[in-house]
């Protein structure tokens, strides 16, 4: 195992902590999750959709980071939701809303809004490294089943 | 290698389930789990749901609801109270009820 694979390796393992962690901590506390994402500045109506699709989305990120075969998507996707929260960090620091809400999920909601916002730049720049780390395998592995064919 | 791989993401994914159920809130201690109440004029009254009925302006060092233990009532939440109608700028109190 050459640097890069632990390196790799460890990346995946911090996001699928990450991932996990958050979506079993809403699911095993799921009417407070309700509470709190009825709590954001989004339309209440909103809500019903949210509160399935991040956590589900967060367990199928988790999955695709597991495998060697999938962890490109789940990299990419990683990356994607990463920088959606980062976004609405900052637009929630920026006071684009009429109100700050709280700032919630497990242990994560013991966070404050600034803190939240360097919280997640971290997993963002971590996704950005593992896709840059998983590229070159990526495509190495594109070309021997091209070669293989042919 | 494979050996190596198979432990890191074992402990990955132990860490983050048992860490979710270690830091799950437990019923008896988690205010948030028990009625919330807010003051309004000198009197507890009964808060509704979180962000249906109402929610935790932050930050503020206010505090935004109660919970009781035995007869007391205790702090559980911190911001400014106020209706679901804050979210549109203009905040008016909600009518106490009981």
């Amino acid at each position: 195992m050459n640097k890069r694979q632990v390196v790799l390796e460890s990346i995946s393992a911090l996001l699928i902590m990450l991932f996990l962690y958050a979506s079993i901590s809403k699911f095993l506390d799921f009417q407070r999750f309700i509470g709190e994402m009825n709590n954001q500045p989004l339309p209440n109506s909103w809500t019903p959709f949210l509160v399935w699709t991040v956590p589900s989305l967060e367990i199928a990120i988790s999955l695709a980071l597991i495998f060697e075969r999938t962890r490109m998507v789940g990299l990419i996707a990683s990356l994607v939701l990463m920088t959606l929260f980062t976004i609405y960090t900052a637009v929630i620091l920026l006071h684009f809303f009429d109100y700050v809400p709280c700032s919630c999920g497990g242990v994560i909601r013991k966070l404050s809004w600034p803190q939240h916002l360097v919280f997640n730049l971290f997993f963002v720049v971590l996704s950005v490294i593992g896709i840059i780390l998983q590229r070159r395998s990526f495509f190495k592995s594109i070309l021997i089943t091209k070669n293989s064919f042919v | 290698m494979k050996k190596i791989k198979f432990m890191i993401m074992t402990l990955a994914i132990a860490f983050s389930i048992g860490g979710a159920f270690a830091t799950a809130p437990r019923p008896a201690q988690e205010c948030q789990a028990a009625t919330q109440y807010y003051l309004n004029g000198g009197a507890y009254v009964l808060a509704g749901r979180l962000g249906i009925d109402y929610i935790c302006n932050t930050p503020s060092s206010a505090v935004c609801t109660y919970y009781k233990v035995g007869t007391t009532y205790m702090p559980c939440m911190w911001g400014n109270y106020c209706t679901s109608n804050c979210k549109t700028g203009n905040p008016t109190p909600k009518k106490a009820r009981n």
